[in-house]
Order: structure tokens, then C-alpha cells, then sequence
């Protein structure tokens, strides 16, 4: 009678002991996942500003006339490099990215460049580094989701306070880039 | 039709859950089938023929698991998709590598003019991915990425994985009855199955009944696992893209497909496969079902 008791609290103790563990090593794994996919988001970034001067020395040869643009690049990219934090590399980013479009906008009227086998790869590449920089962030924004649901249901909100896991922001786009752009004509 | 948008999360639990369930059914048939020939046979002979139909099983489904990567694109005669080669295509999947957290697989192209791809390994670091030369030249950007994801899918979702258990299980019932029909057959012939009485004679039938009828209900229901899966791949294939358009493309023109020359082990693997069997005997449900609950996301 006692024997089976012992067995009885050594069986509760173990199984609770796990059920402890398994939700520690899930808020960790999740943490790592939401951690690694900011830093895909950087990589590509950092990768995009690595392919402006190539794109660059592709472009000014033809479009003389177009400083204000080109140098509109330079400006983004620059801040892009300098940037710390990944609020304000998304941000950078972002004004990179509108910066390449018109670029790419004015490249339209420039029909030898547009034939320029080089210029034609690194805009290719540029635009996949875009879709990149999406999907990195949804994945990210994606992990967010499991991670702050795990912290808001009963029994993984017991553990989250236990453990010290708090809920995460998820990344928002920047103000100015959610506004409707201006259409001047 | 019912007119009600699908949500991609309800519908890869769904699938999931039905694929599960199915898996129930086949080790629900095992079990019956052993428990039923273990009366017929007497328990000590009988459970011999199950460790030794288990073993069977296991080896030859073992061998194909680690290997089922190399055999694939050995046996269609692929050839790796450089970086700089097959830019696009090497892009797009790192775009959903991106968006599903998956390391990069392997990328290969087979020579073939139909649209068509597959996806093989045992987990996703041992992964390959494959598309005919056919797929990148007829396929929008969008639609090839809706291809490279839903095969991505399969990768994600383990399928090989899980497809290779459902193959252990079935291929256990079907040496453990063909093991079982044989040594009745054998004992006849020799005379030394003397009857015990009626009831045993019954029993001997069923025996023999669920021997011929449980193999070929279990591979039905493999099938019917393996079309699920690919509801699931086409399922997450939408989550990781957020919009099934590229996708419903990608099938629309494999409409027009004619068939392909592979060999039958590596069919069930392919994105879609040209039908002209029933749906039942299919490894994949219809294109137009597949088109239209897409359409639903």
C-alpha cells in the first residue's frame, strides 16, 4: 500500500517535471525562431545595400541627367549602413527600396539600359531581395503570432509568467510608408 | 458548393487530423487481422510470422527511406540547378525557404516539356527539390513559386516521412497475410491442419477473408492518405505565399499536361500526376478539386 503510493507521487512528480520542461524548451525554441528570422531580415537587407554600388556604376553611365534620384540611393543606402536596430534598418530599408523604385522608374525611358544584360540581373536580384525581406518577415511576424498565443492560453500564460516570457511586438511597417503616396503630376 | 472561405490554419489542421485518423484506421485493420489469425493459428506460430513479417517490412521500407532523395533523382535523371543557371528558380525557393523557416534544399531540373515537380528526403535537411525544364519555361514567376512552395510543403509536413510509415504498416499486413494464406494452404496440402471443430472453421474463414480483403482495403486507405497530404501541401503552400493565385495557375495549365514517361515508384512523388483512373486508385486528388478549394482560400 505505501509501495504503490511512493510509485504513485514519484509518477506524478516525473510527469510534471516534464510537462515544466516541455514548455520551457517550447518558449525557448520560439524565442530562437523569432530571434534567427530578425536576423535573416538584416542579412538581406545588408544585402541589398551590398548590390547598390554595383547597380549604381551600371546606371550612371547612361542617366547623367538623373543626379537627384541617383543620389537619393546613395542617401538610403547610406543611412541603411549606419543603421543600428532592426526598427530602424526596416526603416532605412524601406526608403531604400522606394528610392531603387524610382530608379527603376526612370530607367524605363533609358532603352540601352534597359537592354544592359547587368542592369537587367542586379534589378532581378534586387527585386528578389524584396520578396525576401517579405517573407523574412512574415515568418518573423508569423513566430510573433505563436509566441504571444502560447503566453495568452491557459496552461502556457502560468508558465510564461513563471518563466519571465513576455509578450513580443510584431514588426510594424513605418508610418510614412503606410500613407497613401502622393501622385504629383 | 458550399460557398464558405476556407482558412488555410483550419484546413491544414484538418487535413492533418483526417491523415492521422486514417493511420488509426490501418493499425486498427492490423491489429484485427493479427488478433484474428492468432485464434486461427494458436498463439506460439503465429507470432513468429509476425516478428518475421515486421522484419521484412521494416528492411525494405528502411532502405528506400534513407535513400529515397538519391533514387528519385537518379531515377528521372536530374541534374543540380546551379545558382547561376537557374537564378530565379534558386531565388524563389530561398524566398519560401525564408518564409517557412526550412534550410534551403537541394535544387534539381529534370529534362522533360510537361509541367511537373517533385520533392523527396527523409527530413528537411536531407530534402531535394525537382522541377522539369517544362515547369520553368511555361510557368509564370508566380506560378513556378507556387509549385516550389507547395512541394516545399511535402518537405515541411514530413510526408516523406509520414508516407514512409504508412508504407511500413501496409506492407506488414500485406506479408503478414500473404505468410498467413500460404502456411494454410501448405498445412492443407500436408493434412496436418485437422479441424478442431466448427467454430474453428469459422474462424479459419474470417481468417482467410480479412487475409485476401485487408491488404487491398489498407492500400486504399494509403491512397486516400497520400491525397490528403496533398490537400495539406496545397493548404500550406497558400500560407507561406499568403495568396493561392500562383498556384491555381501552376495547376490551370498542368490541365493540358499529357502524360509523362516516369517509372511507378517515383509517380506518387509528383506535384500533379495525369489521371485516368478513378479518384480512389489516385495518389492525388483531381486537379479541378484541387483548383477549387483553392479558389476558396
Amino acid at each position: 500500500m505505501v509501495a504503490t503510493l511512493i510509485w504513485v507521487i514519484i509518477t506524478a512528480v516525473v510527469v510534471l517535471a516534464l510537462i515544466f520542461f516541455i514548455y520551457y524548451n517550447r518558449f525557448v525554441r520560439l524565442s530562437h525562431q523569432i530571434d534567427n528570422s530578425l536576423a535573416q531580415i538584416s542579412v538581406q537587407l545588408k544585402k541589398r545595400s551590398d548590390l547598390i554600388p554595383n547597380l549604381l556604376s551600371a546606371v550612371k553611365g547612361y542617366m547623367k541627367h538623373e543626379r537627384a534620384a541617383i543620389k537619393e540611393v546613395t542617401d538610403a543606402r547610406k543611412a541603411l549602413v549606419s543603421a543600428n536596430g532592426i526598427e530602424k534598418q526596416m526603416k532605412a530599408g524601406n526608403k531604400l527600396q522606394s528610392a531603387l523604385k524610382s530608379i527603376f522608374a526612370i530607367a524605363e525611358g533609358y532603352p540601352d539600359l534597359k537592354a544592359n544584360t547587368n542592369f537587367l540581373q542586379l534589378q532581378q536580384e534586387l527585386s528578389a531581395i524584396e520578396d525576401k525581406v517579405a517573407y523574412a518577415r512574415q515568418y518573423y511576424n508569423d513566430g510573433i503570432m505563436s509566441y504571444n498565443v502560447m503566453t495568452n492560453v491557459i496552461p502556457g500564460m502560468w508558465f510564461a509568467k513563471m518563466y519571465g516570457f513576455n509578450k513580443r511586438e510584431y514588426l510594424k511597417i513605418a508610418e510614412a510608408e503606410k500613407a497613401v503616396p502622393k501622385i504629383e503630376f | 458548393m458550399q460557398q464558405t472561405r476556407l482558412s488555410f490554419y483550419n484546413e491544414i489542421a484538418k487535413n492533418k487530423r483526417s491523415s492521422f485518423l486514417l493511420i488509426g484506421i490501418v493499425l486498427a485493420i492490423l491489429l484485427a487481422l493479427v488478433y484474428t489469425i492468432g485464434f486461427v493459428m494458436g498463439g506460439d506460430y503465429f507470432f513468429f510470422i509476425l516478428i518475421f513479417g515486421t522484419i521484412i517490412a521494416i528492411a525494405y521500407v528502411v532502405g528506400g527511406y534513407y535513400k529515397s532523395a538519391d533514387l528519385a533523382i537518379a531515377s528521372v535523371n536530374a541534374k543540380p540547378a546551379t545558382d547561376q543557371e537557374y537564378r530565379q528558380y534558386n531565388n524563389l525557393v530561398e524566398g519560401l525557404c525564408l518564409a517557412s523557416g526550412l534550410p534551403k534544399p537541394k535544387l534539381y531540373v529534370m529534362h522533360n516539356t510537361q509541367i511537373n515537380a517533385f520533392a523527396s528526403g527523409r527530413d528537411p535537411q536531407h530534402a531535394v527539390v525537382c522541377v522539369t525544364d517544362g515547369a520553368i519555361e511555361k510557368l509564370s514567376k508566380q506560378e513556378l513559386e507556387g509549385v516550389l512552395a507547395h512541394e516545399l510543403s511535402h518537405i515541411a509536413n514530413y510526408d516523406i516521412r509520414f508516407m514512409t510509415l504508412t508504407a511500413v504498416l501496409v506492407g506488414m499486413i500485406a506479408i503478414i497475410s500473404q505468410i498467413f494464406l500460404r502456411s494454410l494452404f501448405w498445412s492443407s496440402m500436408t493434412g496436418r491442419g485437422n479441424s478442431r471443430d466448427k467454430n474453428n472453421a469459422i474462424l479459419m474463414i474470417i481468417g482467410i477473408a480479412l487475409a485476401i480483403l485487408a491488404p487491398i482495403v489498407v492500400a486504399l486507405v494509403q491512397l486516400a492518405i497520400s491525397r490528403k497530404r496533398e490537400y495539406v501541401a496545397d493548404s500550406s503552400a497558400v500560407k507561406f505565399m499568403r495568396t493561392p493565385t500562383g498556384l491555381i495557375g501552376a495547376l490551370k495549365k498542368i490541365q493540358y499536361n499529357t502524360p509523362m514517361k516516369v517509372s511507378g515508384a517515383v509517380s506518387p512523388l509528383f506535384l500533379a500526376k495525369p489521371t485516368k483512373e478513378k479518384e480512389w486508385f489516385q495518389t492525388h486528388p483531381p486537379l479541378a478539386k484541387r483548383i477549387a478549394r483553392l479558389e476558396r482560400m
